[in-house]
Protein backbone atom coordinates (compact mmCIF):
# COMPACT_ATOMS: atom_id res chain seq x y z
CA UNK A 1 0.00 0.00 0.00
CA UNK A 2 3.01 2.39 1.29
CA UNK A 3 4.58 1.57 -2.31
CA UNK A 4 1.56 2.17 -4.45
CA UNK A 5 1.38 5.68 -2.22
CA UNK A 6 4.99 6.30 -2.62
CA UNK A 7 4.89 5.60 -6.90
CA UNK A 8 1.97 7.53 -7.00
CA UNK A 9 3.60 10.60 -5.38
CA UNK A 10 6.86 10.22 -7.69
CA UNK A 11 4.39 10.07 -10.52
CA UNK A 12 2.37 13.30 -9.46
CA UNK A 13 5.69 15.38 -8.52
CA UNK A 14 7.56 13.94 -11.64
CA UNK A 15 4.61 16.24 -13.94
CA UNK A 16 6.47 19.41 -12.58
CA UNK A 17 8.83 18.33 -15.25
CA UNK A 18 9.18 18.96 -18.50
CA UNK A 19 7.63 16.03 -20.79
CA UNK A 20 11.22 14.67 -21.95
CA UNK A 21 12.65 15.23 -18.82
CA UNK A 22 10.27 13.25 -17.06
CA UNK A 23 10.03 10.20 -19.64
CA UNK A 24 14.47 10.03 -18.86
CA UNK A 25 14.13 10.49 -14.83
CA UNK A 26 11.64 7.72 -14.90
CA UNK A 27 13.33 5.79 -17.11
CA UNK A 28 16.59 6.13 -14.89
CA UNK A 29 14.48 4.96 -11.80
CA UNK A 30 13.05 2.05 -13.81
CA UNK A 31 16.48 1.09 -15.10
CA UNK A 32 18.20 0.95 -11.47
CA UNK A 33 15.29 -0.09 -9.92
CA UNK A 34 15.75 2.08 -6.55
CA UNK A 35 13.06 1.67 -3.73
CA UNK A 36 10.02 3.47 -4.13
CA UNK A 37 11.27 6.37 -0.91
CA UNK A 38 14.61 6.68 -2.40
CA UNK A 39 12.46 7.29 -6.06
CA UNK A 40 10.73 9.93 -4.58
CA UNK A 41 13.45 12.04 -2.76
CA UNK A 42 15.35 11.48 -5.88
CA UNK A 43 12.43 13.10 -8.18
CA UNK A 44 11.57 15.30 -5.64
CA UNK A 45 15.15 16.95 -5.08
CA UNK A 46 15.35 17.80 -9.20
CA UNK A 47 12.04 19.36 -9.11
CA UNK A 48 13.12 21.41 -6.27
CA UNK A 49 16.19 22.46 -8.21
CA UNK A 50 14.57 22.65 -11.44
CA UNK A 51 12.39 25.47 -9.91
CA UNK A 52 14.65 27.06 -7.80
CA UNK A 53 16.28 27.74 -11.11
CA UNK A 54 13.07 29.16 -12.76
CA UNK A 55 12.95 31.52 -10.17
CA UNK A 56 16.98 33.20 -10.85
CA UNK A 57 14.96 34.73 -13.79
CA UNK A 58 13.16 38.35 -13.51
CA UNK A 59 10.34 37.75 -15.24
CA UNK A 60 8.37 35.21 -12.52
CA UNK A 61 9.16 38.04 -9.69
CA UNK A 62 7.49 41.18 -12.41
CA UNK A 63 4.58 38.95 -12.52
CA UNK A 64 4.60 38.87 -8.53
CA UNK A 65 5.58 42.71 -8.11
CA UNK A 66 3.11 43.64 -10.52
CA UNK A 67 0.10 41.33 -10.85
CA UNK A 68 -0.01 39.31 -7.90
CA UNK A 69 0.05 41.31 -5.33
CA UNK A 70 -0.71 45.08 -6.19
CA UNK A 71 -4.03 43.56 -8.27
CA UNK A 72 -4.49 40.51 -6.17
CA UNK A 73 -5.29 42.61 -3.04
CA UNK A 74 -7.16 45.11 -5.07
CA UNK A 75 -9.31 42.28 -6.55
CA UNK A 76 -9.53 40.60 -2.83
CA UNK A 77 -11.18 43.62 -2.02
CA UNK A 78 -13.28 44.44 -4.67
CA UNK A 79 -14.35 40.50 -4.49
CA UNK A 80 -15.55 40.68 -1.43
CA UNK A 81 -17.56 44.13 -1.24
CA UNK A 82 -19.33 43.51 -4.53
CA UNK A 83 -19.96 39.78 -3.27
CA UNK A 84 -21.19 41.16 -0.33
CA UNK A 85 -23.67 43.74 -2.46
CA UNK A 86 -24.75 40.93 -4.80
CA UNK A 87 -25.96 39.01 -2.00
CA UNK A 88 -27.77 42.06 -0.17
CA UNK A 89 -29.12 42.44 -3.83
CA UNK A 90 -30.22 38.97 -4.19
CA UNK A 91 -31.87 38.31 -0.75
CA UNK A 92 -33.78 41.63 -1.10
CA UNK A 93 -35.03 40.78 -4.13
CA UNK A 94 -35.71 37.87 -3.21
CA UNK A 95 -38.07 38.70 -0.36
CA UNK A 96 -39.49 41.19 -2.03
CA UNK A 97 -39.92 40.36 -5.44
CA UNK A 98 -43.26 40.83 -6.65
CA UNK A 99 -44.16 41.16 -10.45
CA UNK A 100 -46.64 43.66 -9.68
CA UNK A 101 -44.21 45.80 -9.02
CA UNK A 102 -43.00 46.32 -12.32
CA UNK A 103 -45.82 48.23 -13.31
CA UNK A 104 -43.87 51.33 -11.55
CA UNK A 105 -41.31 53.32 -13.41
CA UNK A 106 -39.84 53.92 -10.36
CA UNK A 107 -39.32 50.03 -9.34
CA UNK A 108 -38.63 48.93 -12.78
CA UNK A 109 -35.93 51.37 -12.96
CA UNK A 110 -34.62 50.72 -9.95
CA UNK A 111 -34.60 46.49 -11.25
CA UNK A 112 -32.73 47.67 -14.29
CA UNK A 113 -30.03 50.08 -12.96
CA UNK A 114 -29.22 47.18 -10.06
CA UNK A 115 -28.91 44.34 -12.89
CA UNK A 116 -26.69 46.42 -14.82
CA UNK A 117 -24.39 47.62 -12.28
CA UNK A 118 -24.12 43.99 -10.86
CA UNK A 119 -23.50 42.93 -14.87
CA UNK A 120 -21.22 45.59 -14.93
CA UNK A 121 -19.67 45.08 -11.53
CA UNK A 122 -19.52 40.61 -12.60
CA UNK A 123 -18.37 41.68 -15.98
CA UNK A 124 -15.06 43.88 -14.67
CA UNK A 125 -14.27 41.06 -11.95
CA UNK A 126 -13.80 38.45 -14.78
CA UNK A 127 -12.06 40.79 -16.89
CA UNK A 128 -9.53 42.19 -14.42
CA UNK A 129 -9.17 38.46 -13.47
CA UNK A 130 -8.65 37.04 -17.04
CA UNK A 131 -6.34 39.88 -18.53
CA UNK A 132 -4.21 39.73 -15.76
CA UNK A 133 -3.80 35.99 -15.76
CA UNK A 134 -3.38 36.63 -19.29
CA UNK A 135 -0.20 38.66 -18.04
CA UNK A 136 1.17 36.10 -15.60
CA UNK A 137 0.99 33.62 -17.95
CA UNK A 138 3.07 35.24 -20.94
CA UNK A 139 5.83 36.33 -17.97
CA UNK A 140 6.04 33.60 -15.95
CA UNK A 141 4.89 30.50 -18.36
CA UNK A 142 7.40 27.86 -16.21
CA UNK A 143 6.29 28.85 -12.83
CA UNK A 144 2.48 28.93 -13.62
CA UNK A 145 1.39 26.76 -10.99
CA UNK A 146 3.21 28.84 -8.09
CA UNK A 147 2.47 31.96 -9.30
CA UNK A 148 -1.58 31.37 -9.73
CA UNK A 149 -1.22 29.76 -6.73
CA UNK A 150 -0.08 32.79 -4.56
CA UNK A 151 -2.17 35.01 -6.69
CA UNK A 152 -5.47 32.46 -5.14
CA UNK A 153 -3.69 32.83 -1.75
CA UNK A 154 -3.24 36.75 -1.97
CA UNK A 155 -6.81 37.01 -3.16
CA UNK A 156 -8.50 35.18 -0.46
CA UNK A 157 -6.21 36.32 2.74
CA UNK A 158 -5.85 40.14 1.02
CA UNK A 159 -8.63 41.13 3.12
CA UNK A 160 -7.35 39.52 6.51
CA UNK A 161 -7.68 41.89 9.42
CA UNK A 162 -10.03 44.28 7.80
CA UNK A 163 -13.66 44.83 7.82
CA UNK A 164 -16.44 46.48 5.97
CA UNK A 165 -19.40 48.25 7.38
CA UNK A 166 -21.34 45.74 6.83
CA UNK A 167 -19.11 43.36 9.07
CA UNK A 168 -18.96 46.49 11.77
CA UNK A 169 -23.04 45.82 12.35
CA UNK A 170 -23.19 44.74 15.86
CA UNK A 171 -25.01 41.47 15.90
CA UNK A 172 -25.60 40.66 12.40
CA UNK A 173 -28.98 37.91 11.55
CA UNK A 174 -27.50 34.74 10.99
CA UNK A 175 -28.86 35.09 7.28
CA UNK A 176 -26.59 37.61 6.70
CA UNK A 177 -23.68 35.05 6.91
CA UNK A 178 -24.62 33.86 3.45
CA UNK A 179 -24.29 37.38 2.45
CA UNK A 180 -20.93 38.36 4.14
CA UNK A 181 -19.35 35.28 3.57
CA UNK A 182 -20.61 32.64 1.36
CA UNK A 183 -21.50 35.12 -1.86
CA UNK A 184 -17.80 36.69 -1.46
CA UNK A 185 -16.29 33.66 -1.48
CA UNK A 186 -18.44 32.52 -4.51
CA UNK A 187 -17.61 35.86 -6.31
CA UNK A 188 -14.12 35.10 -5.31
CA UNK A 189 -13.47 31.37 -6.52
CA UNK A 190 -15.72 32.16 -9.85
CA UNK A 191 -15.13 35.54 -10.98
CA UNK A 192 -11.28 36.01 -9.82
CA UNK A 193 -9.61 32.78 -9.13
CA UNK A 194 -11.32 31.05 -12.27
CA UNK A 195 -11.00 33.40 -14.93
CA UNK A 196 -7.09 34.16 -14.10
CA UNK A 197 -6.24 31.00 -14.01
CA UNK A 198 -8.02 30.79 -17.73
CA UNK A 199 -6.31 33.76 -18.56
CA UNK A 200 -3.13 32.48 -17.27
CA UNK A 201 -3.11 29.21 -18.89
CA UNK A 202 -4.23 30.78 -22.63
CA UNK A 203 -1.16 33.84 -21.79
CA UNK A 204 1.74 30.47 -21.10
CA UNK A 205 0.52 29.09 -24.46
CA UNK A 206 1.71 32.52 -26.56
CA UNK A 207 -2.03 32.38 -28.73
CA UNK A 208 -2.77 34.51 -31.37
CA UNK A 209 -5.50 36.84 -30.70
CA UNK A 210 -7.93 38.19 -33.11
CA UNK A 211 -7.98 42.10 -33.07
CA UNK A 212 -11.58 42.54 -33.91
CA UNK A 213 -12.55 40.07 -30.68
CA UNK A 214 -10.02 41.61 -28.40
CA UNK A 215 -10.81 45.68 -28.79
CA UNK A 216 -14.44 44.72 -28.18
CA UNK A 217 -13.69 42.57 -25.11
CA UNK A 218 -11.29 45.51 -23.81
CA UNK A 219 -13.91 48.24 -24.81
CA UNK A 220 -16.51 46.07 -22.64
CA UNK A 221 -13.97 46.09 -19.98
CA UNK A 222 -13.20 49.33 -20.30
CA UNK A 223 -17.02 50.94 -19.86
CA UNK A 224 -17.84 48.42 -16.92
CA UNK A 225 -14.57 49.89 -15.29
CA UNK A 226 -16.01 53.33 -15.75
CA UNK A 227 -19.54 52.13 -14.76
CA UNK A 228 -17.84 50.29 -11.25
CA UNK A 229 -15.02 52.70 -10.46
CA UNK A 230 -16.38 54.13 -7.35
CA UNK A 231 -17.83 50.66 -6.18
CA UNK A 232 -14.09 49.70 -6.24
CA UNK A 233 -13.16 53.05 -4.66
CA UNK A 234 -15.44 52.19 -1.67
CA UNK A 235 -14.12 48.77 -1.49
CA UNK A 236 -10.67 50.44 -0.72
CA UNK A 237 -11.75 52.67 1.53
CA UNK A 238 -14.72 50.91 3.19
CA UNK A 239 -12.94 47.76 3.74
CA UNK A 240 -9.12 48.05 3.76
CA UNK A 241 -9.51 51.62 5.67
CA UNK A 242 -6.94 53.31 4.11
CA UNK A 243 -9.29 56.30 3.32
CA UNK A 244 -12.01 57.84 6.13
CA UNK A 245 -15.24 57.83 4.12
CA UNK A 246 -15.42 61.59 3.05
CA UNK A 247 -19.35 62.48 2.08
CA UNK A 248 -18.35 65.73 0.45
CA UNK A 249 -20.45 69.11 0.96
CA UNK A 250 -23.98 67.26 0.56
CA UNK A 251 -22.83 65.11 3.99
CA UNK A 252 -23.63 61.89 2.24
CA UNK A 253 -21.15 58.88 1.99
CA UNK A 254 -21.18 57.07 -1.37
CA UNK A 255 -22.68 60.05 -3.29
CA UNK A 256 -22.18 62.43 -6.91
CA UNK A 257 -20.21 64.86 -4.77
CA UNK A 258 -18.07 62.83 -2.75
CA UNK A 259 -14.12 63.40 -3.40
CA UNK A 260 -12.44 60.18 -5.40
CA UNK A 261 -8.91 60.12 -4.43
CA UNK A 262 -8.77 56.23 -5.22
CA UNK A 263 -10.85 56.45 -8.74
CA UNK A 264 -7.23 56.34 -10.57
CA UNK A 265 -7.38 52.44 -9.41
CA UNK A 266 -9.80 52.06 -12.43
CA UNK A 267 -6.74 52.29 -14.78
CA UNK A 268 -4.36 50.01 -12.54
CA UNK A 269 -6.77 47.41 -12.96
CA UNK A 270 -6.92 48.46 -16.56
CA UNK A 271 -3.20 48.04 -17.51
CA UNK A 272 -3.42 44.08 -18.09
CA UNK A 273 -5.98 44.54 -20.88
CA UNK A 274 -3.76 47.35 -22.17
CA UNK A 275 -1.27 44.57 -22.68
CA UNK A 276 -3.76 42.13 -23.90
CA UNK A 277 -4.76 44.62 -26.36
CA UNK A 278 -0.98 45.36 -27.35
CA UNK A 279 -0.14 41.82 -27.92
CA UNK A 280 -3.31 41.22 -30.26
CA UNK A 281 -2.00 45.11 -32.10
CA UNK A 282 1.41 43.76 -32.66
CA UNK A 283 0.15 40.05 -33.85
CA UNK A 284 -2.29 41.56 -36.35
CA UNK A 285 0.33 44.41 -37.61
CA UNK A 286 3.11 42.07 -38.09
CA UNK A 287 0.46 39.86 -40.26
CA UNK A 288 -0.55 42.37 -42.28
CA UNK A 289 3.55 43.71 -42.73
CA UNK A 290 4.07 39.55 -43.69
CA UNK A 291 1.25 39.62 -46.38
CA UNK A 292 2.30 43.35 -47.74
CA UNK B 1 36.71 28.15 -18.73
CA UNK B 2 36.32 27.74 -15.12
CA UNK B 3 34.56 24.50 -14.10
CA UNK B 4 33.86 22.98 -10.46
CA UNK B 5 35.27 19.76 -9.40
CA UNK B 6 31.50 18.16 -9.98
CA UNK B 7 31.45 19.63 -13.61
CA UNK B 8 34.98 18.54 -13.80
CA UNK B 9 34.18 14.86 -12.56
CA UNK B 10 31.28 14.69 -15.11
CA UNK B 11 33.18 15.64 -18.03
CA UNK B 12 35.72 13.10 -16.89
CA UNK B 13 32.96 10.39 -16.58
CA UNK B 14 31.38 11.16 -19.58
CA UNK B 15 34.85 11.09 -22.02
CA UNK B 16 35.63 7.51 -20.39
CA UNK B 17 32.24 6.12 -21.12
CA UNK B 18 32.29 7.54 -24.82
CA UNK B 19 29.41 6.73 -26.37
CA UNK B 20 27.89 4.72 -23.66
CA UNK B 21 27.75 8.14 -21.02
CA UNK B 22 24.02 8.66 -20.26
CA UNK B 23 22.16 9.92 -17.14
CA UNK B 24 22.96 6.55 -15.12
CA UNK B 25 25.87 4.96 -16.52
CA UNK B 26 27.24 8.43 -15.79
CA UNK B 27 25.98 8.45 -12.06
CA UNK B 28 27.78 5.22 -11.01
CA UNK B 29 30.82 6.31 -12.63
CA UNK B 30 31.15 9.53 -10.48
CA UNK B 31 29.40 7.31 -7.13
CA UNK B 32 32.34 4.69 -8.26
CA UNK B 33 35.48 7.22 -8.35
CA UNK B 34 33.90 9.48 -5.18
CA UNK B 35 32.57 6.88 -3.05
CA UNK B 36 29.80 9.59 -2.67
CA UNK B 37 26.29 9.28 -3.46
CA UNK B 38 25.59 11.66 -6.78
CA UNK B 39 21.92 12.59 -6.70
CA UNK B 40 19.54 13.12 -9.90
CA UNK B 41 19.11 16.41 -9.44
CA UNK B 42 22.85 17.18 -9.63
CA UNK B 43 23.37 15.01 -12.22
CA UNK B 44 20.72 16.50 -14.62
CA UNK B 45 21.18 20.06 -13.90
CA UNK B 46 25.19 19.96 -14.15
CA UNK B 47 24.46 18.27 -17.30
CA UNK B 48 22.17 21.22 -18.23
CA UNK B 49 24.93 23.53 -17.35
CA UNK B 50 27.56 21.80 -19.05
CA UNK B 51 26.01 21.76 -21.88
CA UNK B 52 24.50 26.00 -21.88
CA UNK B 53 27.98 26.32 -21.69
CA UNK B 54 28.74 24.26 -24.90
CA UNK B 55 31.35 21.40 -22.96
CA UNK B 56 29.02 18.80 -23.43
CA UNK B 57 25.71 18.14 -25.95
CA UNK B 58 23.05 15.31 -25.44
CA UNK B 59 20.70 13.59 -27.28
CA UNK B 60 17.61 11.32 -26.83
CA UNK B 61 18.45 7.72 -27.14
CA UNK B 62 15.82 4.83 -27.96
CA UNK B 63 13.60 3.82 -25.71
CA UNK B 64 14.76 0.31 -23.83
CA UNK B 65 12.69 -2.59 -22.23
CA UNK B 66 14.63 -2.71 -18.84
CA UNK B 67 13.70 1.59 -18.94
CA UNK B 68 9.77 0.40 -19.42
CA UNK B 69 10.00 1.82 -22.80
CA UNK B 70 11.69 4.99 -21.88
CA UNK B 71 14.59 6.74 -23.88
CA UNK B 72 18.05 7.54 -22.54
CA UNK B 73 19.33 11.05 -22.64
CA UNK B 74 23.11 10.38 -24.64
CA UNK B 75 25.88 12.62 -23.19
CA UNK B 76 29.04 13.57 -25.62
CA UNK B 77 31.67 15.49 -24.61
CA UNK B 78 32.91 18.17 -26.96
CA UNK B 79 36.20 19.60 -28.06
CA UNK B 80 35.72 22.81 -26.01
CA UNK B 81 35.14 20.47 -23.18
CA UNK B 82 38.19 18.03 -23.55
CA UNK B 83 40.24 22.04 -23.33
CA UNK B 84 38.42 22.40 -20.24
CA UNK B 85 38.74 19.57 -18.24
CA UNK B 86 42.49 19.25 -19.25
CA UNK B 87 43.27 23.10 -18.10
CA UNK B 88 41.35 21.96 -14.92
CA UNK B 89 43.39 18.96 -14.47
CA UNK B 90 46.34 20.75 -15.38
CA UNK B 91 45.57 23.04 -12.36
CA UNK B 92 45.00 21.27 -10.22
CA UNK B 93 48.31 18.92 -10.58
CA UNK B 94 50.41 21.80 -11.08
CA UNK B 95 49.09 23.29 -7.02
CA UNK B 96 49.26 19.98 -6.07
CA UNK B 97 52.93 19.86 -6.70
CA UNK B 98 55.42 19.23 -3.58
CA UNK B 99 52.31 18.53 -1.25
CA UNK B 100 52.18 15.94 1.39
CA UNK B 101 49.31 14.00 -0.30
CA UNK B 102 50.64 14.11 -3.78
CA UNK B 103 54.00 13.18 -2.96
CA UNK B 104 52.93 9.80 -1.08
CA UNK B 105 51.48 8.63 -5.01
Amino acid sequence: MMTRVCWLLVETVSRLLDQSERDVVRGDLAECGVRPGRALREVAGLVIRRQVALWADWRPWLAIASIVIPIGVLLSHASRWWGIITGVDVANYWVLWDFSYLAYPGYRNDVIRTAVWLGAAWCALAGWSWTSGFVVGRLSRRTLWLTVSLFALVVFAGTLGTGTVVHRAPNPPLQYHLILVVFPRLARTFLVILPMALGALRGSQRPVLPLGATVFGVLLLAGASVLVSQGLENSIVFGRGLAPPDPGPDGFVVSADDPRPWWPLSFVMMWPAAYVLAVAGRRGWRGKSAHA
Amino acid sequence: MQLGEFEYLMLTAVARLGDAAYGVAIRQEIEAATGRPCSLGALYTTIDRLETKGLIRTSMGDPTPQRGGRPKRMVRITSKGEQAASAFYEAVMRVSRGVAWASTR
